[in-house]
């Protein structure tokens, strides 16, 4: 690059305030975060959601016989990073229905993402950059997916059997705007394996178009992760910032990184100093009468709305409510009262002799024990 | 995996996963995006007690994004 070059892009970098303050508009871009756990197998056969690391969404379309297991695992290959999101196929799927799809989604809240003027005539350009690596080359698809319009926006991009480095710009959008809300407005889209419901239609690179009538033309000419159980993807550095250049990946903190995922997803415990261990209380309360524990736990970070699930391990007697003693519980945790903040568990525990009133600790008797509550996208 | 009633806290109805191996680890709310597809991926051969929540109005299957 010439000097009057560097000196161009240098100066469009300044225009969009693209130095200084926070530009990477996604979160656990570098894989840092997984809640959930490390590693997730067995899925393809539902909608496998959210597996291990935080953000990184997997969906499914209709049934497909293809199989495969996620990880995060540690990067020792591609300095400044230490974790990707693994994907590995585990059953091969080469008879594809219409219907099928995989993808990998990052979905965006629309009041995080007003900064692109999308559907004004100051529409800015985006620049979705990230780091992948293959066990062998494969074309697949990005894509801007306008919830709140059903606008999306394609482009291929092909991998290596090395970390490369993708940089991906798309056009400003003058049509549609996105709402300022904390719902979905946005969704980064990876198109991983797919059938003619999505290939069947002519690609256009980078332009927005309305998928209204159909999505023939969101995944036209890739690759699929399911022809070979050989197959897997490893992907991190992941970064979406306002403008046409892809500046360098912004790496936060660990705590940033957690603090930012839970608004999204909590789970405790999880990521304690010493592991999870038996017998560690972890919230307090009393009894609501003689056999049932009523706890309020405090979400660290506001969630992004009042979450929709929680979830355990689906053991009873790995929960114990304890007031001078300790009795397991004889039904699994459940959970209501959903609020941004807080929510209630209710842990039902008897033969303990306890007394309504009594002052009681929730504790998790297994490693294996966890309360989470989800206000996912 | 399969979807059922679960319980009703402070008049919100709570609805259970049901997992492959027949424990219950989520519970969930209506409006639950992966209970909302699973609704709309099996609207026509729901469990009876999800049916008789959907007659009654109760639970509402809502159109994808």
């Amino acid at each position: 690059m010439t000097k009057a070059a560097e000196l161009a892009k240098m100066g469009e970098v300044l225009t969009n305030s693209q130095i200084g303050g926070r530009r990477n508009m996604i979160i656990n871009g570098a894989c840092q975060v997984a809640q959930r756990g490390t590693s997730s197998t067995g899925l393809g056969g539902s909608a496998p959601g959210y597996t291990t690391v935080d953000r990184w969404q997997m969906s499914v379309g209709a049934t497909s016989a293809g199989r495969f297991s996620t990880a995060q695992v540690a990067v020792t290959d591609l300095p400044g990073f230490a974790n990707a999101f693994h994907l590995d196929c585990t059953t091969a799927d080469t008879s594809i229905a219409a219907g099928e799809v995989l993808k990998i989604d990052y979905k965006i809240e629309g009041q995080d993402l007003q900064q692109l003027k999308k559907g004004t005539s100051d529409a800015e350009k985006v620049t979705v950059s990230f780091y992948m690596k293959t066990n062998k080359a494969f074309t697949f698809m990005c894509e801007l997916d306008d919830r709140d319009n059903n606008r999306v926006n394609t482009q291929q991009f092909t991998t290596t059997t090395s970390w490369t480095r993708h940089v991906l710009t798309f056009a400003g959008d003058t049509t549609g705007t996105l709402n300022d809300d904390n719902a979905l407005s946005i969704a980064v889209t990876f198109f991983l394996h797919a059938g003619s419901d999505f290939t069947g239609g002519t690609y256009s690179a980078n332009t927005w178009q309305s998928r209204q009538s159909s999505d023939n033309m969101r995944a036209v000419g890739i690759g699929s992760f399911f022809d070979s159980t050989d197959n897997d993807i490893k992907i991190t550095g992941l970064q979406m910032e306002v403008g046409s250049q892809a500046t360098p990946f912004e790496h936060r903190s660990f705590g940033e990184e957690l603090a930012l995922c839970q608004r999204y997803y909590y789970r405790t415990p999880r990521y304690i100093n010493s592991g999870i261990g038996a017998n560690e209380s972890i919230a307090t309360g009393n009894m609501d009468g003689s056999t049932v524990g009523a706890f309020l736990i405090r979400f660290p970070q506001l969630m992004r709305d009042a979450p929709t699930a929680f979830e355990q391990s689906g053991t009873a007697s790995h929960y114990s409510v304890r007031v001078t003693s300790d009795a397991n519980g004889t039904s699994v945790p459940t959970s209501g009262d959903f609020m941004s903040d807080s929510a209630f568990v209710n842990l039902t525990a008897s033969g303990a002799g306890f007394t309504s009133g009594d002052g009681a600790f929730l504790r998790v008797e297994n490693t294996s024990a966890f309360l989470a509550w989800s206000a996912e996208l | 995996m399969i979807y059922g009633v679960g319980y009703t806290h402070s008049g919100v109805d709570f609805y259970k996963r049901v997992d492959d191996d027949g424990k219950t680890r989520v519970f969930c709310v209506a409006k639950h995006p992966p209970f909302q597809d699973w609704l709309r991926s099996n609207k026509d051969n729901l469990p009876n007690d999800i049916q008789a929540k959907v007659d009654d109005g109760m639970l509402t299957i809502e159109d994808a994004d």
